[in-house]
């Protein structure tokens, strides 16, 4: 089975200030995204995450390197035909309400047809914007043009989809929407490529990541093979327990109010707490276990490089 | 599309457009070249389209009069001669170069004398300390109109003016003599004579003077003679046979005390010396 | 046809833009003050009419073309919906063409107003439609096609302000280019004449598309001269046109 999107060794540099001094970006970029998967690109701002995306449209052109995009070379037309793009910010052409808008945007694909007006209705329902049909994208709040812009990404029912910081600017119903949105096109069999800042969204919705550092890759793989399983350690939150009793067992102790929270690094002492909660007659409140996140490994791999 | 297939369509339609302006340019069009600037009423009104670049305004309408004035095949074109140089003159009433072409191209080409000096009157009007204007207006007047009073008058202006050639001064003096106004122009030499300069001008001034008397004395001679040959049937052996019939009272002798040389066949008077190589 | 699309887009967006609406008011302005004008002059007056009527017409037909033209594509560059168009299955010069025939019908429609008002400003005053115009307008026309591709093409490279400048250049040389040749017909031969004669070759010729004075002053046109002069605009802005396709085909948008 053909790769969705595959990169290999991409190169690209930009002339910058007046003695046009050439300032290398991207250093050399393998990617692979297999069809099906949801691929998380992450990086820090000025990594080259939007750079890489802005290649994979034929926006710019890579000094180096190849790009296959659903098994076709990437600067044809058949490898856009079933592509779709949601960039960041998007704007639009204000003066067209919802329901031309995504007509304009399907006739760059087809010829329309009875089916186009179905179809266009559909997938505004789809980004719940079924009631802003008529409305003007000039009224648009940002969350709907961030909707409307997933909507024309589907418009031709693409087999990849990508997209740059689609969870930017979004409220946390609107990031609940929209991760459901993805989750639906992953079920639908399609493959989502997204870049994105917010790891706990990424951590909850990709199957495979990339990390992009400086113009490279410094992690490629699948999320749960990248962060161990380890439980690095246990959270709790109690009360009604002296700190005297509590100082051999925990590790880390702060107190807040009547609650005291704690730090406990070995399995062993978690069970001595809790017959210590029962015999004192405190209150367990939380016991939450840690393994690792996304956001260590990211904090780690920055401190690395 | 392709990178080759572009470059062949510019190549293609870049030899169109050449090929295409090389063989309209030999398709002759109509000309009515500016005809727009006939009927603008004055320069009055074309200074406020030049909004505030009235010099630059007559630049480009000189420049574009002389285009229009070289071309042969337009046979009105001197129709609106005084027009379009009296819009020049309203925009741009210190730059000299219009005046004299409109005039020269006047005199030389329209045959107009008139016009040729009403140009240089209007430029020497608006620039009164430019004495190249009546200058040359009296020097049309004399060598196109034979008119030489009314060159006079313009060479008097002229030499009025600090920085024109002292010369001015004789030319007007001249051109008295020309129209045979010879007491002025004897009373202008003198005065040109005494006020000279230097030994040159006291020397050009005293051989027109010499000139002008040699002048007057052979009209008086010849009236003389022509009367005596009336009466005697011939002319007189020699001069002193006119005083003593009586037409003239003595015989004059030229500004250098020398007799006049006559010749009894003819009757001719001439000086003895050409004036000018006294 | 995706041009077709994209030219119908940029039709409904350009017919929007209130510099349109403005220029059209001065023209008008301009078209009722020769009325006036005709009042000050001594002769025949439909005369001033024609002619500041059609020098109005072509003036601001131009000024529309150079002030939408630049900012066609910058505008989509700056405001970044081009990433959404490319990112769909068309070729990058189906955009330029679609933006180019998109504009080209906003300013027929405008150049058809201004027209209309002329055309009933000449009627009240002669009781006549003076149908020769209607030449006069479509050699209008044809300039502001290549003005308008001229403005295109600088709108690929460079901002609007920049891109007005060039193309109002590129204008002016091509309405005083008749000039160089009286100039080259009084140089001396040899390799300066020559280059003069490459240099006068190539720059543009709006004179052949301005049929002004034919009309106003009844003097007749072959029709040769018609075809050819149509020809030239024609094969002008097909080269002007390629000429940004190939620029903007490998143009990275940072």
């Amino acid at each position: 089975m053909k790769t969705a999107l595959k990169i290999e060794n991409l190169h690209k540099s930009f002339k910058t200030g007046f003695a046009l001094k050439k300032k290398k970006i991207l250093k050399g970029i393998s990617i692979n995204v297999e069809p099906g998967e949801i691929f998380g690109y992450l990086g820090p701002n000025g990594a080259g995450k939007t750079t890489t995306i802005k290649c994979i449209l034929g926006l710019i052109f890579p000094e180096q390197g190849d790009i296959e995009i659903l098994g076709y070379p990437y600067l044809s037309l058949k490898s856009k035909e079933k592509l779709g793009f949601l960039p960041e910010n998007p704007y639009f052409y204000d003066y067209l309400n919802a329901e031309e808008f995504l007509d304009f945007y399907n006739r760059l694909y087809h010829i329309p047809s009875e089916q186009t007006k179905e179809k266009i209705r559909s997938l505004l329902e789809l980004v719940g914007l079924e009631k802003a049909k008529d409305l003007q994208l000039r009224k648009f709040s940002k969350g709907m043009l961030q909707r409307i812009g997933l909507a024309q990404a589907l418009i031709n029912d693409p087999e990849l989809v990508i997209l740059d910081e689609p969870l930017g600017g979004l409220d946390p119903l609107g990031r609940k929407e929209m991760r459901d949105i993805i989750f639906q096109l992953k079920e639908k069999g399609k493959t989502v490529f997204l870049s994105s800042h917010i790891l706990q969204d990424i951590e909850m919705i990709c199957d495979k990541v990339a990390i992009i550092m400086d113009g490279q890759i410094v992690s490629q793989g699948k999320l749960q093979e990248l962060i161990s399983e380890k439980i690095l350690f246990t959270e709790m939150i109690v009360s009604g327990i002296d700190k005297s009793d509590l100082e051999p067992l925990a590790e880390e102790i702060t107190f807040q109010g009547d609650k005291t929270f704690i730090k406990v690094f070995r399995e062993e002492n978690i069970k001595d707490i809790l017959a210590l909660v029962q015999e004192k007659k405190g209150k367990l409140h939380s016991l939450l276990p840690r393994t690792p996140t996304l956001e260590d490994l990211f904090v780690g791999t920055v401190k690395k490089t | 599309m392709k990178r080759s297939k572009i470059i062949v369509i510019i190549l293609l339609s870049s030899v169109a457009f050449l090929g295409l302006k090389i063989h309209i340019d030999t398709i002759h069009r109509g000309k009515v070249p500016g005809s727009s600037i006939i009927y603008i009423p004055s320069g009055k009104y074309l200074k406020y389209a030049t909004f505030g670049f009235p010099e630059l305004g007559a630049d480009l309408i000189y420049l574009w009069a002389i285009q229009y004035y070289s071309d042969y095949s337009i046979p009105d074109r001197f129709d609106y001669l005084d027009h379009i140089f009296s819009i020049t003159a309203e925009l741009d009433p210190r730059y000299v170069d219009p005046y004299h072409i409109g005039s020269l191209i006047a005199i030389l080409e329209a045959k107009d004398l008139d016009l040729a000096l009403k140009i240089l009157e209007r430029g020497f009007e608006k620039n009164p300390d430019q004495w190249l204007f009546p200058f040359l207006a009296g020097h049309y007047a004399q060598m196109y109109g034979n008119d030489f009073q009314r060159a006079r008058s313009y060479y008097k202006q002229a030499m009025e003016i600090e920085g024109a050639p002292e010369f001015t001064e004789r030319l007007y003096a001249h051109a008295a003599f020309k129209s045979s106004d010879y007491q002025t122009a004897w009373k202008d030499w003198l005065n040109i004579y005494e006020n000279a300069p230097n030994e040159r001008t006291k020397k050009i001034a005293s051989n027109h003077l010499y000139n002008i008397k040699a002048t007057i004395d052979k009209i008086e001679l010849e009236k003389a003679l022509n009367a005596y040959k009336e009466k005697f049937g011939h002319y007189p052996e020699d001069l002193f046979r006119l005083v003593q019939a009586g037409y003239i009272r003595n015989v004059p002798k030229d500004l250098d005390n020398n007799d006049y040389i006559y010749d009894p066949e003819t009757g001719e008077i001439t000086t003895k010396v050409i004036p000018w190589k006294r | 046809m995706k041009i077709k699309a994209i030219a119908l887009n940029t039709f409904k967006e350009a017919i929007r833009d209130r510099i349109l609406y403005l220029l059209l008011f001065f023209a008008a302005a301009a078209l009722i003050f020769s009325r006036v004008l005709a009042l000050l002059t001594v002769g025949d007056r439909v005369k001033i009419i024609m002619d500041v009527g059609l020098a109005s017409l072509s003036l601001f037909g131009v000024l529309m073309a150079i002030l939408m033209g630049t900012g066609l594509v910058y505008k989509e560059i700056d405001k970044k919906t081009i990433y959404t168009l490319l990112s769909k299955p068309i070729h990058r010069y189906q955009f330029l063409l679609g933006k180019f025939f998109g504009l080209l019908i906003t300013l027929f429609v405008m150049l058809f107003l201004m027209c209309l008002i002329f055309m009933i400003i000449i009627f009240l005053h002669n009781f006549t439609i003076e149908w020769k115009m209607f030449i006069a307008f479509f050699f209008i026309f044809l300039e502001m096609v290549l003005v308008t591709a001229v403005a295109l093409l600088f709108s690929c490279f460079s901002t609007p302000i920049l891109s007005s400048i060039f193309t109002l250049s590129f204008f002016l040389i091509g309405r005083t280019s008749w000039g160089l040749e009286t100039l080259i017909k009084k140089m001396p031969s040899g390799l300066g004449k020559i280059t003069a004669q490459i240099i006068y070759t190539i720059l543009p010729d709006l004179e052949n598309l301005n049929y002004k004075t034919e009309v106003v002053h009844n003097l007749p046109i072959p029709v040769d001269l018609v075809l050819f002069s149509t020809l030239y605009g024609i094969a002008y802005s097909v080269f002007v046109l390629t000429l940004a396709i190939l620029i903007f085909r490998r143009r990275d948008f940072i």
